[in-house]
């Protein structure tokens, strides 16, 4: 399997396009800024519809307002943010690929879909019978506080795939080995 | 006659002696004096346990930098609620008011936050940044957005906001948006200098 996204990478890698875009100072910092800066509309809205299920934020507007009303906005904060996180990963596929807190990142990417998915089932079942209460019931705080803390961590582990701490170059050890995905024999980094 | 004219535009008055002093300053020798003068200081900040621990100890360093990241991200998520607002894009069934005052709560935690780590990473790279002159235009977006934020856009909000210009409060919107997003984009920029 590591091999098999190893060799996907360094295919990847070795298109005209991935070079340009990686080696094109201006146009890599441009889309790396503009992932980085999506955050402001994607999670900033994102985290501020958990607090209100907290009841830390708009605790007298109700909480169905608050998630229908801000959805969209979110939603185009998302896709920037998934557009501008694939070219990146184009730019540099085999570093990426390899990257523990990449790796990390796209579990919990996976986690947060399914926690939103359960969070909006959950709270459209029974959101009329507490629409106007300041905090949400434990069950909806349990999916807003799970969000809170597996975005806040996807954050950090985007942050953390800049650091060459982990890097297959760098000779890991066999559990990071592992978990990377460092292939014996590879030529690429 | 002066002084009523003052008292009525007081608020405009002093911004804009704000704004042409940061022009002359900008222009003139003092602001080379100044900055030669701060540079002791920059050098201690990296002295100090703060810049200790952020030169040393990498971890640390980039996970304050999350931190930094996500106090960013909360802080855009109550400014593109409360200007989304006063534009009418977003939140429109719920009271402006209601929106503007909520919103600004977590502004100023997000703002708290952003603060702290943001003086935390200063110390630990500080004389990489005393050079870079994107950091100075990172730091005078902030003292404009916070300028703007608390004594311009927050008195005026005060206001009953249906009685204002609608203009004037879309403006300050798109004034806040732009400025905040500045800083954002400034800092962001930091990372790529030097």
């Amino acid at each position: 399997m590591n091999e098999l996204l190893y060799n996907l990478a360094v295919m990847i890698d070795d298109t005209q396009w991935s070079t340009l875009l990686h080696e094109s100072y201006y146009m890599y910092n441009w889309v790396e800024s503009t992932h980085v800066l999506t955050l402001m509309v994607s999670i900033g809205i994102l985290f501020l519809i958990d607090l209100r299920m907290l009841g830390y934020a708009f605790p007298d507007v109700p909480a169905s307002k608050i998630a229908a009303r801000l959805n969209t906005p979110m939603l185009i904060g998302f896709v920037v943010m998934f557009i501008t996180g694939i070219l990146l990963f184009y730019a540099v596929p085999v570093r990426t690929t390899q990257s523990v807190w990449f790796r990390i990142k796209m579990v919990l990417l996976v986690a947060c879909a399914v926690n939103a998915f359960l969070f909006h089932k959950r709270m459209n079942e029974s959101v009329a019978s507490w629409d106007n209460e300041p905090r949400a019931p434990k069950r909806i705080r349990t999916g807003a506080m799970l969000s809170l803390v597996f975005w806040s961590v996807v954050v950090m582990c985007g942050r953390f795939i800049a650091y060459d701490w982990f890097d297959c170059d760098r000779d890991p050890n066999a559990l990071i080995s592992f978990v990377a995905g460092c292939v014996d024999g590879q030529t690429r980094y | 006659m002066l002084t009523s004219v003052y008292e009525q535009n007081k608020r405009t008055l002093i911004t804009s002696a704000v704004l042409l002093l940061a022009i002359a300053f900008a222009y003139s020798d003092l602001r080379l004096t100044i900055y030669g003068a701060l540079m002791p200081m920059f050098e201690w900040f990296e002295t100090t346990p703060f810049g200790y621990v952020g030169k040393t100890w990498g971890a640390a360093f980039a996970t304050v930098q999350a931190v930094h990241l996500v106090g960013l991200g909360v802080l855009g998520g109550a400014v593109i609620a409360a200007d989304g607002r006063l534009l009418g894009l977003l939140l429109s069934d719920v009271p402006a008011k209601t929106v503007v005052d909520r919103s600004h709560r977590v502004f100023v935690w997000a703002l708290i936050a952003l603060l702290a780590t943001g003086i935390f990473m200063a110390c630990g790279v500080a004389m990489k940044i005393y050079y870079l002159p994107v950091y100075w235009y990172k730091m005078l977006a902030l003292g404009a957005g916070m300028l703007f934020h608390f004594y311009i856009r927050k008195p005026l909000l005060a206001h009953d906001i249906d009685t204002l210009n609608p203009v004037v409060v879309k403006l300050v919107a798109i004034a806040s948006i732009l400025v905040w997003f500045m800083v954002a984009a400034t800092g962001r920029w930091i990372g790529f200098s030097g």
